[in-house]
């Protein structure tokens, strides 16, 4: 786990006793082996690119938003506008892929250890209820016709 | 958000940095990890250790054994230490607490024309800036938020508010003099960085002086941003 005891308290409290959602099922889809698989990210560190309007609101009751990340934007325009003060920003300055490891995803289908990589990824900034369910829907939808069968959630 | 996804056909893996959430919320697979909060793949610049974490979380993707998969991965990244003999490249004079918004305006804009070097050397090595939230110039940062302090709420073209509008300028000044810090050498950790920067320049005192002002202030989102957006916890001063 991130150290908790490396956290300041004030903050150390708060993740430890974020409310976070429970569920009734447990959903577990089968798939090809991961060397067949084409794999997207999903963020929380509110990527943006620049020029756009950084993210304000957490998905939260209908309101803020998800947004997709193209495989094609360049890193130099690629910035983080995720909420908290106390996580740091230091790595994503120094290295993107810290945050969003898209040139990983690469190296690793190049290796042939994936089939291959999104041409779609997604962000948002977190909150602690359950992902609105039109979101889920559209982000699902969107990965489906991407023909994606391997999400990795890289929460910041 | 994995289980909503799973739900609807996806197979997914997640990399957990908190561990009481991961393990209250359950997801169809996870790893949990001993990395800082906003480093979620461990190590920035070193893809061996990134590839190691990716593979040991996408790997789950293969188990039958769910449905429910939480496993741990062991090793620190080794830039959450301090770097030994590490200074910012950028020498600065100790800061002044300037007395008021002008001062403040002006003691900034002296200080960032002292890291703006550092800050070109940093583009330079990276390729890149993760300045860019406040869509503004540099130089136009020491007037804009100089001007909160005198009790005015100026704006910026891209924001809804002058409060969005100020947090994201922070936002700006805090990736300029991180990025410029890490301008030569081997990576400083975190912690390094963060006392160098809220302990010993200009602009972390402005930023701190900002919070006070923006906490008093009669808008209701200044204060939002005031007590949550511009200064770390630890750095608030007692």
């Amino acid at each position: 786990m991130a150290r908790l005891e490396d956290i300041p308290e004030a903050t150390r409290i708060a993740a430890a006793e974020l409310p976070c959602p429970s569920f009734d099922t447990t959903p577990f889809v089968a798939g090809p082996k991961l060397a067949k698989r084409r794999v997207a990210i999903i963020s929380s560190a509110g990527l943006l690119r620049r020029g756009a309007r950084p993210f304000v609101k957490p998905l939260h009751d209908g309101e803020g938003e998800c947004r997709a990340v193209p495989s094609t934007w360049n890193a130099r325009d690629i910035l983080l506008s995720h909420a908290s003060v106390n996580f740091d920003r230091t790595g994503f300055q120094r290295d993107m892929n810290v945050v969003f490891p898209i040139d990983r995803l690469r190296d690793l289908a190049a290796a042939g250890e994936i089939g291959s990589v999104a041409e779609t990824h997604f962000t948002f900034i977190p909150v602690a209820d359950p992902t609105p369910a039109g979101i889920a829907d559209e982000m699902a939808a969107a990965l489906h016709s991407d023909r994606v069968d391997g999400v990795i959630l890289v929460p910041i | 958000m994995a289980h909503m996804l799973e739900e609807r056909g996806l197979p997914t893996t997640v990399l957990a940095l908190v561990l009481p959430q991961v393990e209250k919320t359950r997801p169809p697979r996870a790893v949990a990890t001993p990395f800082m909060l906003g480093r979620p793949v461990g190590e920035p610049g070193d893809a061996a250790f990134q590839l190691r974490v990716l593979k040991r979380a996408l790997l789950l993707l293969e188990r039958k054994d769910g449905p429910v998969i939480l496993e741990h991965f062991p090793d620190d990244p080794p830039g959450m230490y301090d770097r030994p003999g590490w200074l910012p490249a950028v020498k600065i004079p100790e800061p002044v607490s300037p007395r008021d918004a002008a001062a403040w305006a002006a003691a900034l804009r002296a200080e960032m024309a002292l890291v703006q070097p550092a800050w070109d050397r940093f583009k330079a090595r990276f390729g890149r800036t993760t300045v860019g939230l406040s869509d503004q110039p540099p130089d136009v940062w020491p007037d804009f938020a100089a001007s909160f302090l005198d009790g005015a709420l100026p704006s910026l073209p891209l924001h809804h508010t002058p409060a969005v509008a100020l947090r994201f300028a922070a936002d700006d000044v805090k990736a300029l003099y991180g990025e410029a810090a890490q301008a030569d050498g081997g990576p400083p950790s975190p912690h390094q960085i963060d006392e160098w920067f809220w302990c010993r320049t200009v602009a972390g005192r402005f930023l701190i002086a900002l919070r006070s002002v923006a906490l008093a202030s009669p808008n209701a989102t200044m204060k939002v941003v005031g007590a949550r957006f511009l200064v770390p916890r630890q750095y608030v001063p007692s």
